[in-house]
């Protein structure tokens, strides 16, 4: 079992081959890595879910296999004006990121303005949302 | 105006961003007392310099429920301030104002929410005044929001609005005590790097001025 915690504007991505029964669980910050020579690679929606991709691939799953489901990006204060958007912009950058690879979306539990908690089982590909308030979610 | 990165600064300049901490903080309290009517102390303010993981450790925790304002800071100086809020705070608050305490955050209404934010937004305002005088700026605040949620989704807010200059975090702020009750509640100041630089500049300890 994998988990990430509190998931504000960032947002989880569970990858999981089916066959090879492989999974991983990525938390990304931001939408896009703007930054040259920047080694924090996985903190980013686009040089993350590469890296990620890359490694679970070393492993023995194949891209044409691998399924996502995906939670957060949620906007954890209400404000007027542009500010506040990360997490409408991580949304946007992860399925981006996820159709450039070639990556079916399965599942998503995205947006709102409440926190999730995210477990993933990697023997089986299902995900669990924790949330305050509200009961848990499978996806 | 040479700073990269909060895990740059010289003991002096940390220094000075402490004073800032006990001036702002101390400022905040007398509101506070003010406004509870009872005495209130602080804890010494600190820097900190963090990584997110140990932000989250030292506030006690990812998933711990609490309630949040937050203002953002524009003008000479870009940041974001938080007034983190436990719930012995809340019903300190709440009790003095309201006659009334709740069992959990649930438990808080229009009134409490708007009671809270208030509060939140007067110590938030008086800190930052207290900045601004010291440091001869001019200061805009945006109007306080509120959220009840996991903490560490609320500390990743400045985490994320900065995240892509550093990997750090920096926190100036300190803790309260009521009537000689340590009441949890963190004023949590986090400038973006340039306005860091500038301020820094201002105060006479940055080394390009």
């Amino acid at each position: 079992m994998l988990i990430t915690y509190a998931l504000g504007s960032c947002i989880g991505i569970c990858l999981y081959d089916p066959l090879v029964k492989l999974g991983g669980l990525l938390h990304i910050m931001l939408p896009l890595n703007m930054e040259t020579g920047r080694k924090n690679t996985l903190k980013y929606a686009d040089t993350g879910l590469s890296e990620m991709v890359r490694q679970m691939t070393l492993k023995g799953a194949n891209t044409s296999r691998l399924t996502a489901k995906i939670a957060g990006g949620a906007k954890m204060f209400e404000s007027n004006g542009n500010w506040g958007n990360i997490g409408q912009r991580n949304i946007e950058s992860v399925h981006m990121q996820l159709k450039k690879h070639g990556i079916k979306l399965l599942k998503e539990d995205v947006g709102g303005t409440v926190a999730r908690t995210l477990l993933f089982d990697v023997s089986n590909g299902m995900a669990c949302i924790r949330s305050y308030g509200k009961p848990e979610l499978i996806i | 105006m040479n700073l990269k990165g909060y895990d740059e600064l010289n003991s002096l300049e940390i220094d000075t961003l402490q004073e800032i901490g006990s001036i702002g903080t101390g400022n905040a309290a007398t509101a506070l007392s003010q406004l509870l009517n009872c005495e209130v102390r602080i804890t010494t303010p600190e820097v900190r310099i963090m990584g997110y993981n140990e932000a989250i450790e030292w506030i006690g925790g990812a998933e711990e429920i609490t309630a949040g304002v937050l203002v953002r800071l524009g003008g000479k100086i870009n940041g974001i301030m938080l007034a983190v809020q436990k719930l012995d705070f809340v019903n300190q608050v709440l009790q003095s104002m309201m006659d009334m305490q709740v069992e959990d955050y649930i438990g808080l209404g229009e009134m409490e929410r708007s009671a809270l934010i208030e509060v939140g937004n007067i110590m938030i305002s008086t800190f930052i005044n207290a900045l601004s005088g010291l440091a001869d700026l001019e200061i805009d605040l945006t109007v306080p929001a509120f959220t009840v949620d996991m903490q560490g989704a609320i500390m990743a807010v400045p985490m994320a609005e900065y995240g892509g200059q550093s990997d750090y975090i920096m926190t100036i702020g300190g803790n309260f005590l009521c009537n000689g009750n340590q009441v949890p509640c963190r004023l949590l100041l986090s400038p973006d790097i340039r306005s860091l630089n500038f301020l820094l500049g201002k105060l006479g300890v940055s080394d390009g001025e």
